[in-house]
Parts: C-alpha cells; sequence; structure tokens
C-alpha cells in the first residue's frame, strides 16, 4: 500500500515536470535544465560513490560526450538526436576500456586518476585542431528541435528520468547490496562471492554512459562547444556540492541538492548581483559544515528521533 | 512517501520562486509603462565584466539626469552571465520574456555569446554587443542577423589593425626595427585565436618572423611562464607579445626579469590590466594593445566627461576599455531610440545603422559591414605603452598623446 502511494506520487510529479511548459516562460524551463543536468550529473557521480569510489571526472565524461556529439553531427553528418545516443554509448565505451586500469584503484588514487582523465581528454580535443576545432571549438549548425524552450525542455527532461531510473535500478536491485558491501569491506565482500570488479566496471560504465549523455544533450541545446565550456571544473564541483548539501548513497539527497542550490544560486544572483557567488559559496560552507550527513541525512535523523520520542512515551504511558 | 513528498514540496518552491518572478516582472513593465528598458549581461566576476556595467549604469543616470531619452525614463537590468554559455543564455531568456527589455547591450567573452546567439535568434531582439572577438561568434550568426550590432572589433579586425599600426610606427620612427616577432599564448580560445590571427596577419609577405607557444594562464590555475620565457628568449625576439588574462601580467614580467629575457618591445595584450599595473615598477614601458586609455582625456572631451563621471560616481579609476566602450553602448543605444522615436525592431535597426557616435574612445564610431554581418561598429584597436604609471596612445597617430620609448629598458 506504502509502495503503491509512493509510486502515485512519484507518477504524479513526474506528470507535473512534463507539463511545466504549459505554465512556465522560456526563462524558467531555461534554468529547468541548467538545474536538471547538474541534478543528472549529481545523481550519476552518488551512484559510483555508493560502491566508495570517489570519482572527479565528471566534467571529463560530460566534455566527451558533448565533443561526440557534437563531432558526430559536423564530420560524420549524423542526425543530432541520434548523437545524443552514440555519444552515451561512445562515453560507455570509454569508460568500460578505461575501467580496466581505473578501476584497479582505490580511494584517492582513483579520484586522482580520474581527475587526470579530464585533463588528458581535455588536452586531446585541444590539440585536435582541425578535427575537434581546437581551442575554439566547433559551432553546429544549428541547435536541437530548432531551439524551441519546450522541446529542450523535455529533452533535459529525458535525460533526467533515464538517469533517475538507472540510480532507482541500483537502489532497488542486487546493485544495490554488491555496491553497499564493497564500500562497507571490501575484502569481507570478496569473501563472500561479490565480483567486485565487475560490479564497479557497471557502475563505472553506467554512470560515465548518463555524463556523456548529458554533456551531448547540452551541447546539441546550445549549438556549440569548445574544451573551456565542455571540460568546466564546475561540472565536477557543482555536482558534488549539491550531492554532499542533499545527502549521498541515495537518489533523492542529490535531486534535494540539486534543486536547492540551482536555484538559489539563480535566485542570488538576481537579488546580488556583485556579490552572489561569495553568498552562494558561504552558504555551500555553512550547510557542509553543520549539515554533513545533508538534508535528506538531517530529516531522516529528525524523523527517527520523533519515533524514539514517541516510543519512549507510550511505554511511560503503559 | 516520504522522499516523494520531499520531492514534491521541493519541485513546488521552485516552481513557485520562478513563476512570482515572471509575475513581478510582468507587473513592473504594467505599472511603469514610460520606461525604455535596456537588459545587459556581463561577467561581473571579472574587472571587465564589473567596470563595464558600471560604466553603463553611469551612463543611464547621466541621460535620465539630463531628462531622458523624448520624455521617457532609461532603466538597465542587469544580470551575471558569470562567464558561463549556459548562464548567458538564461539570462538573455528572462531580459526577453520576463523584463521584456526593448533593447539588449553587454557582453564580454566569446563563450558566452556562443550560448547566447540561439535565444537571439529566436527573438530577433536588438542587441548592441560590447564583446565577442571570436570569428566563430559572426559565423554563428550569420549574414541574417540585422538586429546584431556588434561594437568590439573581431579578432581579425583586431589583427589587421596591429599590423597596420606596427608598419606606421616603424615608417615614422626608423630607430624601431621589427623583424622576429614571438606570442606567448594562453592556451585557450582566446589565446590560440590570437595567435594564429597573427600568423596570418603579420607573416603574410614574409616582412615578419613568426613564432609562439602557449602557456597556462594563472587565471585558470597555471602562471608558470618558465618554459615559454625560455623558448622566447633562445628566439631573440624584436617584439614580445603576449595574451592571455589580467591575472597574467605582473606574474610574467616577474619571470621575465628574472631571467633577464628584454626583448626591444614588451607588449601585453589582455582584455583587461590589473588596476593597480601601473604603479609597479615593473610595469614602465610596457606596450599594450586597447581601445582606451586615461590619457585620451587629454584629446578627447567625451573622454574626459566619460572619466571623471566614473571616478566621481564610484570612487575608482576605470582600468579597462570595456567601461568606455559599454558607456557608448548605452550612449549608442539612447541616441538610437530618440532618432527612431520608439523601440520598434525595425526602426531601432535602421535608427542604430545611421549611428555617428563621438566616443570617449577617442574615435566617432558608426556601423559598417564586416566579413560577415552587416553591422560592425569599431574595426580597429589602438597601441598604447604604460609610461611613469600612465598608459599613452602611440598609434593612431592621430590619437596619440605620446611618442613610444624604445627599446624596452633592461631589467
Amino acid at each position: 500500500m506504502k509502495n503503491k502511494t509512493s509510486y502515485a506520487i512519484a507518477a504524479g510529479i513526474a506528470v507535473i515536470m512534463i507539463a511545466f511548459p504549459a505554465f512556465l516562460g522560456a526563462y524558467p524551463l531555461n534554468v529547468a535544465r541548467s538545474v536538471m543536468t547538474y541534478m543528472a550529473l549529481a545523481i550519476s557521480w552518488d551512484m559510483l560513490l555508493r560502491s566508495g569510489q570517489i570519482s572527479f571526472g565528471i566534467a571529463g565524461l560530460f566534455g566527451l560526450g558533448s565533443y561526440a556529439s557534437a563531432l558526430a553531427v559536423l564530420r560524420g553528418g549524423m542526425d543530432p538526436f541520434l548523437s545524443i545516443v552514440f555519444a552515451a554509448v561512445f562515453a560507455g565505451v570509454m569508460a568500460y576500456a578505461l575501467g580496466f586500469v581505473v578501476l584497479r584503484l582505490r580511494s584517492m588514487y582513483f579520484s586522482i586518476t580520474t581527475l587526470a582523465l579530464m585533463e588528458i581528454f581535455r588536452i586531446i580535443i585541444h590539440n585536435l585542431h582541425d578535427f575537434s576545432g581546437g581551442p575554439e571549438g566547433v559551432v553546429l549548425p544549428g541547435v536541437i528541435f530548432k531551439g524551441s524552450a519546450s522541446a529542450l525542455y523535455w529533452l533535459c527532461l529525458g535525460g533526467l528520468f533515464i538517469t533517475i531510473g538507472a540510480s532507482y535500478y541500483f537502489e532497488k536491485s542486487k546493485m544495490h547490496l554488491a555496491l553497499t558491501a564493497i564500500r562497507n569491506d571490501e575484502t569481507s565482500a570478496r569473501s563472500n562471492g561479490v565480483d567486485i570488479f565487475k560490479y564497479l566496471l557497471i557502475a563505472f560504465v553506467v554512470t560515465s554512459t548518463l555524463q556523456g549523455m548529458m554533456g551531448a544533450i547540452q551541447v546539441q541545446s546550445y549549438g556549440f562547444t569548445m574544451p573551456d565550456t565542455a571540460f568546466d571544473g564546475n561540472f565536477t564541483l557543482l555536482p558534488l556540492a549539491m550531492a554532499l548539501l542533499g545527502g549521498v548513497h541515495s537518489t533523492i539527497g542529490p535531486m534535494a541538492g540539486a534543486v536547492l542550490l540551482g536555484v538559489s544560486a539563480e535566485w542570488l544572483k538576481l537579488q546580488i548581483p556583485y556579490g552572489h557567488l561569495v553568498v552562494y559559496g558561504i552558504i555551500i560552507i555553512i550547510v557542509i559544515l553543520f549539515m554533513p550527513q545533508g538534508i535528506v541525512g538531517m530529516v531522516r535523523k529528525a524523523s527517527r528521533t520523533g519515533r524514539r520520542s514517541g516510543r519512549k512515551a507510550g511505554a511511560s504511558n503503559e | 512517501m516520504k522522499k516523494a513528498l520531499a520531492i514534491l514540496v521541493i519541485v513546488t518552491m521552485a516552481v513557485s520562486a520562478f513563476a512570482m518572478g515572471g509575475k513581478d516582472g510582468a507587473a513592473a513593465a504594467a505599472g511603469e509603462p514610460a520606461t525604455i528598458k535596456l537588459g545587459g549581461t556581463w561577467p561581473l566576476g571579472d574587472i571587465t565584466g564589473k567596470q563595464g556595467s558600471m560604466a553603463a549604469q553611469q551612463a543611464v543616470d547621466e541621460i535620465n539626469a539630463a531628462g531622458g531619452i523624448n520624455g521617457h525614463k532609461l532603466e538597465l537590468i542587469v544580470i551575471d552571465d558569470e562567464m558561463k554559455a549556459d548562464k548567458g543564455a538564461s539570462a538573455f531568456e528572462k531580459l526577453i520574456t520576463v523584463d521584456k527589455v526593448d533593447m539588449l547591450i553587454g557582453g564580454m567573452a566569446s563563450g558566452v555569446a556562443l550560448g547566447q546567439i540561439p535565444v537571439l535568434k529566436k527573438y530577433n531582439k536588438v542587441y548592441l554587443a560590447t564583446g565577442a572577438a571570436s570569428f566563430k561568434v559572426e559565423e554563428a550568426l550569420g549574414a541574417d542577423a540585422n538586429w546584431y550590432f556588434h561594437l568590439h572589433p573581431w579578432d581579425y579586425n583586431q589583427g589587421a589593425s596591429y599590423a597596420e599600426g606596427w608598419a606606421a610606427i616603424q615608417e615614422k620612427y626608423p630607430e624601431i626595427q621589427i623583424k622576429k616577432l614571438f606570442l606567448a599564448y594562453e592556451e585557450g580560445a582566446f589565446g590560440k585565436a590570437s595567435y594564429d590571427a597573427t600568423k596570418v596577419l603579420f607573416g603574410a609577405d614574409d616582412r615578419y618572423i613568426i613564432d609562439g607557444a602557449p602557456f597556462k594562464s594563472a587565471a585558470l590555475g597555471g602562471g608558470d611562464y618558465a618554459a615559454v620565457l625560455k623558448a622566447a628568449k633562445d628566439f631573440q625576439p624584436d617584439l614580445f607579445l603576449w595574451a592571455g588574462w589580467e591575472a597574467d601580467a605582473l606574474p610574467l614580467l616577474e619571470q621575465s626579469k628574472a631571467m633577464k629575457f628584454n626583448p626591444g618591445i614588451y607588449l601585453g595584450a589582455p582584455p583587461g590590466w590589473p588596476a593597480d599595473f601601473g604603479a609597479s615598477s615593473l610595469a614602465n614601458n610596457v606596450m599594450l594593445y586597447g581601445m582606451w586609455a586615461p590619457s585620451i582625456n587629454d584629446i578627447s572631451p567625451v573622454s574626459k566627461k566619460f572619466y571623471d563621471g566614473f571616478v566621481a560616481k564610484f570612487g575608482i579609476e576605470p582600468a579597462t576599455y570595456f567601461a568606455p566602450l559599454s558607456y557608448s553602448a548605452v550612449y549608442i543605444a539612447a541616441d538610437a531610440i530618440k532618432r527612431a522615436g520608439s523601440t520598434d525592431t525595425e526602426a531601432l535597426i535602421k535608427a542604430l545603422a545611421a549611428t555617428n557616435y563621438d566616443s570617449p574612445l577617442g574615435q566617432t564610431v558608426t556601423f559598417t559591414p564586416s566579413n560577415i554581418i552587416k553591422h560592425q561598429g569599431v574595426k580597429n584597436q589602438k597601441i598604447l605603452q604604460w609610461q611613469n604609471g600612465r598608459q599613452e596612445v602611440i598609434w593612431p597617430f592621430d590619437a596619440a598623446t605620446a611618442k613610444p620609448v624604445y627599446p624596452f629598458p633592461a631589467w
């Protein structure tokens, strides 16, 4: 019964989100696209984090997806929509190949390697001047769906739904058990028959595919890409901050963090044009200092405390 | 259940916040019909955007103090583009659909402009751009964008004017002879485009021998210029040019001094300089490319009016040409609206195309076609030199405020 109600509410929210273009203007839809992009990146980052692996390579895979899609259209004459699928698969295949090397590393060694990969991708794109446009980037013949605000919104929403679906699958399938076991104690997990490399590889490939897909959606929505924008460090740092703010190891946490940080960043910018980034930074620091478990963690803690005191009160009444 | 409710609450709050934002804008527009609205985006965290937007506000205040435009008050709405394409596009969406501005102005980075172009093409809103030098922007705009008025020179305009300037300087001052030219460029789009344009425009008739090497800008986490300076020193150039950001200006000079690298001409081409650069002893006799310097006050009353007004209003000196350029943009827009007698797009385009504005840049601004677009404003840059803490204009000679000091003094 409880599950059925949850699914009904989730479906209701999905319907409302799909219907947003009917009652929101182009500007809120544009902001929503930005929030959804970061939300999808935050969720995908968290999906790999559930195995205990901290990746700093989001921007690298996002940029790789951007360029794969842009170059497929420009050099290969591919349909823009198909190029998004192609870019996602391309990022996944690259992650599969790289996974055999980087997934043998753990903790900070893995993190630093993913950061280095991001820089390597950027430098390669930088130097393939004739093919990739070099530092000046490439401009596409046009924006997908002729720039229709509603269509671009739905495209981004589609990417987000796929990401949420994948994350939900990770939460509810045996992937959850395997990744949690690896995070808690790798030796113990291995001795219990968990194929550690296989599960890490699946998580790495799936999250990279999602990040590449969002990069492709971004480039097709703006009609151009250049290394400085495609591999912008913000595509690593902001999703990370959003997931930490919302609460890690869940789908809802990064979603909450993305909405709060995304909307507050835009709101602050309009209220304090000349100092919003300082205030924004201070808010992130304060929240992470005082709510290290994130918003969702704090809500859960408060809920548990409430239940416990309720039970105590009930027992004393008896 | 709780998760789903939490999402519902968050989404509802977010939607309400932005939906209310839209209503507020519409109400304001309905309540103040007499106001003519300009919408501008600049990178407010960068000195170019910060001072550009401040100077634009200064011009708006001056115009309003003088009675406005045909009796209407002028209003400027500024949004930070954060030097990000998606933020810049989103800001234009807000200015056009929520704030319902009559005209757009501003801008600095080409990467942001590229992200804004789909929005501009969707609404065909008249835009007076103060930035975006990359030819990629012009390619993306296409020949049909007659609503796009570009004040800042394109990269190829700048390259051509530098080639012309150095040829003229060598002719007028025979002691200055340039054969070998080395360009140290930041590895991003700006630096690479500068290098490509320099190679094409200076290397055209084998008059110059050109070499160059990239560096990672201090603004982007770099700051070690040893490799590029070693390559430059080995090349022994007559003219050393660096194209980077303001954060590179002093570290490059310090490391050049440490390596005893002192070419005949030491030239920088960042879009903005550190505010107190002239106070450094290292700055003396460094040459620079730019569109404006405070010394132009000596030859242009419009420049003096801009400069005095800026210092009086903000208590600081304008440190980048984006300030007078943005100030000019507001005056050009106001003049066009006044002549058009309305903010109707076609009337505004026609009036803007007929602009003839005596600008604080020390030159008159008109719009003529460039390689692709129909309305290109300024097509040249100036060659300047830091002399005793002051930027002096060396070329063009009709705007010159001093003679060049040559060679660059040994360390």
